[in-house]
């Protein structure tokens, strides 16, 4: 059923997005630049205050006041610019082009109405001319996500658990046959068994259906099951990204290092844990200049004051950091000449 | 010392037509938690484990069963009786943000408990003051820069922080963290996880941890107990390090095997289980049965009660209990 046409790519350009505030705009979002290859699952990967949600939004030019996209360019194959549409376009591409699945999406469903009620209604609203085939198309993507379509589809919101809730968000991302999908936090408050059985899920249905995928998540576990690239967002800007196998097998950036660092895992020694000093930024202590993560940051620099980092490319990868070096494989300097790796 | 026996507890959904729907919460729990010991709680959402974290912190009471506090068995005690035993649990709640007056700056917010335990205790007022700035360098943090502002001025895992050190006015003997990290940033959750470990290190208080995410359960103490809860009951219990490197019940090592795996830095593990999609119980069987992948005949016949079997460290409840390796190994690097 999934159509012809290859998937679509994404490419974002110099995105910048920012929030009045009382101390005027600041900016959620900085300058970034991403693609999203065609047919692959990109994750992005960041704490509270990252620009992570904010960038998902932009994919849809959905970002409401007091936010607005500032600068930049969201390139959609088939849609062109989305930043530059408006109205009815930028309607009809929501759900028909690009899918998207809300966060907490275990809870955005309408309470009073059923499933298929809400599947008709998503038709009405985008001239669908054959309700009973979207039903049938409905109940067989619920089906190959292992529920009973048809029961489903006659259920109110609260005769389903959380995991149903979440397949039923996928499913509504892709009945209109959108070949773009975004799913931001897609497990968040479900548990570790439906959690891996949702992950699995999106790695199916992404396959069979030839689909490009973005996911937003602040777990890097999330990312590390399903992406096969990953971009760590911190304070509004990419940090990093690349091939999320080799990212995770060799973090450039600092903030990579220690993130990862700092998750609790189930084998290994316990001592080598460490959390980050210091905290997240949020909006309104983003600095304007030099590194957003210098404060933190246990290979800190005077040039990181001023300089905004440039981004430092090796072949698939990038990071944006003033001690990465492209001459050595794009290790930190000051690590690689200290000898402070991880085992 | 803190303990329980035979730990029950239903609650009655009111239904529709068909009346009162019977929903048992827990189904006969023993537990212990030892002074200055660490026990870490470990099951999926309505497994039962939030309501006995509640019910050893008094806050709801059991249908049958015992719990004792230094010896003395609460249900020959009148409820004001209880009180006092009870305020040596304090409960960590897994929100920061509601956790604390959002009106009251956090000296507010220390010195009503501190002032009572200064009446009570019989010292001056401004020992409560010293306390709080003592109580807040404990949880690592500035007194100075944290006394005078408001909950929303700081960030979840300070917040967090603030509540351990209100918990800590009253001097318990068990700190209950339900979910306590699962709403902090990722980076700063080792951080809260360090905090409990080191207080229980310095200040000999017990520490029960509830939480869906074995992994965080280690940091509270590798020489700490864990208990697997699945649907009302303790389906494995052990030390830490042996129930995560070496689980012998299907359902521990479904739930290890959920885990997702840092591909590049570390390989799945080879055996790992993947439960079956499916609902309903067998009214006289195993509670797992229904999803287990090496259900017998006997698992829908039977139900398995927790117990020791040969010479594992461990306790579980399965009548064919085998060692899997299901959790992630990190991949051996030059």
């Amino acid at each position: 059923m999934a159509p012809e046409q290859s998937p679509p790519g994404v490419r974002i350009r110099g995105l910048t997005v920012v929030y009045r505030t009382p101390a005027g705009e600041l900016p959620a979002v900085s300058g970034v630049d991403l693609d999203l290859a065609p047919g692959t699952i990109t994750g992005v990967v960041g704490e509270s205050g990252s620009g992570k949600s904010t960038l998902a939004l932009s994919l849809l030019n959905a970002v409401q006041p007091p936010g607005r996209i500032a600068a930049g360019s969201v390139e959609i194959d088939g849609l062109g610019d989305v930043v530059a549409l408006g109205g009815e376009g930028l309607r009809r591409a929501r759900g028909r082009h690009v899918g998207y699945v809300f966060q907490a999406a275990q809870n955005s469903l309408n309470p009073l109405k059923t499933v298929g009620k809400q599947v008709l209604d998503l038709g009405r609203s985008h001239g669908v001319e054959n309700p009973r085939g979207l039903l049938a198309d409905a109940r067989d993507l619920l089906g190959r996500m292992g529920l009973d379509g048809a029961r489903v589809l006659d259920s109110y919101q609260h005769e389903l658990s959380g995991g149903m809730r979440q397949r039923v968000g996928i499913m509504l991302a892709l009945v209109l046959n959108a070949r773009l999908v975004v799913l931001d936090e897609p497990t968040t408050a479900l548990d570790m068994i439906t959690q891996a059985t949702i992950l699995r899920i999106v790695r199916e249905v992404h396959a069979e259906r030839g689909l490009t995928t973005l996911v937003i998540t602040h777990d890097l576990g999330v990312v590390a099951e399903v992406a096969d690239r990953l971009a760590v967002m911190y304070g509004g800007r990419v940090a990093e990204q690349g091939p999320t196998r080799e990212v995770l097998a060799e973090p450039r950036h600092p903030y990579t290092r220690g993130l990862l660092g700092a998750i609790p895992r189930l084998v290994g020694d316990i001592g080598e844990a460490h959390a980050l000093p210091g905290r997240p930024p949020t909006l309104a202590d983003i600095p304007a200049d030099g590194c957003v993560f210098r404060e933190r940051c246990p290979l800190r620099m005077d040039v990181c004051e001023t300089g905004r980092p440039p981004v430092v490319v090796s072949v698939s990868r990038s990071a944006a950091c003033h001690a990465v070096r492209d001459d050595d494989g794009g290790r930190p300097a000051v690590a690689a000449a200290t000898g402070e790796e991880q085992a | 010392m803190i303990g329980g026996t035979g730990i029950t507890k239903t609650f009655r959904q009111r239904g529709g037509v068909l009346g009162a729907r019977e929903v048992p919460a827990l189904r006969g729990v023993d537990f212990a938690i030892p002074k200055g010991g660490a026990v870490s709680f470990i099951g999926e959402s309505g497994c039962g484990k939030t309501t006995l974290g509640r019910i050893i912190a008094g806050l709801e009471t059991c249908d049958s069963g015992e719990i004792v506090i230094d010896d003395v068995a609460m249900s020959s005690l009148s409820h004001r009786g209880r009180q006092p035993y009870f305020r040596r649990v304090q409960l960590i709640h897994q929100d920061p943000y509601s956790a604390l007056n959002p009106t009251r700056t956090i000296h507010q917010a220390l010195a009503a408990p501190l002032a009572l335990r200064a009446r009570q205790t019989g010292r001056p007022r401004s020992w409560a003051d010293e306390r709080a700035r003592e109580l807040l360098g404990l949880v690592g943090l500035d007194p100075g820069y944290v006394l005078p502002r408001y909950p929303h001025q700081l960030s979840g895992g300070m917040r967090q922080r603030v509540v351990i050190a209100r918990a800590l006015t009253v001097d318990p003997e068990v700190l209950v963290a339900d979910e306590a990290v699962s709403m902090i940033d990722v980076s700063l959750r080792l951080g809260i996880l360090a905090l409990l470990k080191d207080l229980r290190e310095r200040l000999g208080v017990s520490v029960l941890f509830i939480t869906h995410d074995v992994a965080t359960a280690r940091y509270i103490g590798t020489d700490g107990e864990l208990y697997v809860i699945y649907r009302g009951q303790v389906v494995e219990r052990g030390p830490v390090e042996t129930v995560i490197s070496a689980p012998v019940h299907p359902y521990t090592q479904a739930l290890l095997s959920a885990i997702p795996v840092l591909h590049g830095l570390e390989s799945p593990g080879e055996q790992r289980v993947v439960p079956v999609e499916a609902s309903g119980e067998h009214p006289d069987g195993c509670l797992f049965a229904p999803r287990c992948p090496f259900r017998t005949e006997r698992c829908e016949r039977e139900r398995p009660a927790l117990g020791r079997d040969g010479d594992t460290p461990q306790e579980h409840a399965c009548f064919h209990p085998e060692r899997r390796s299901v959790v992630a190994v990190p991949v051996s690097r030059r």
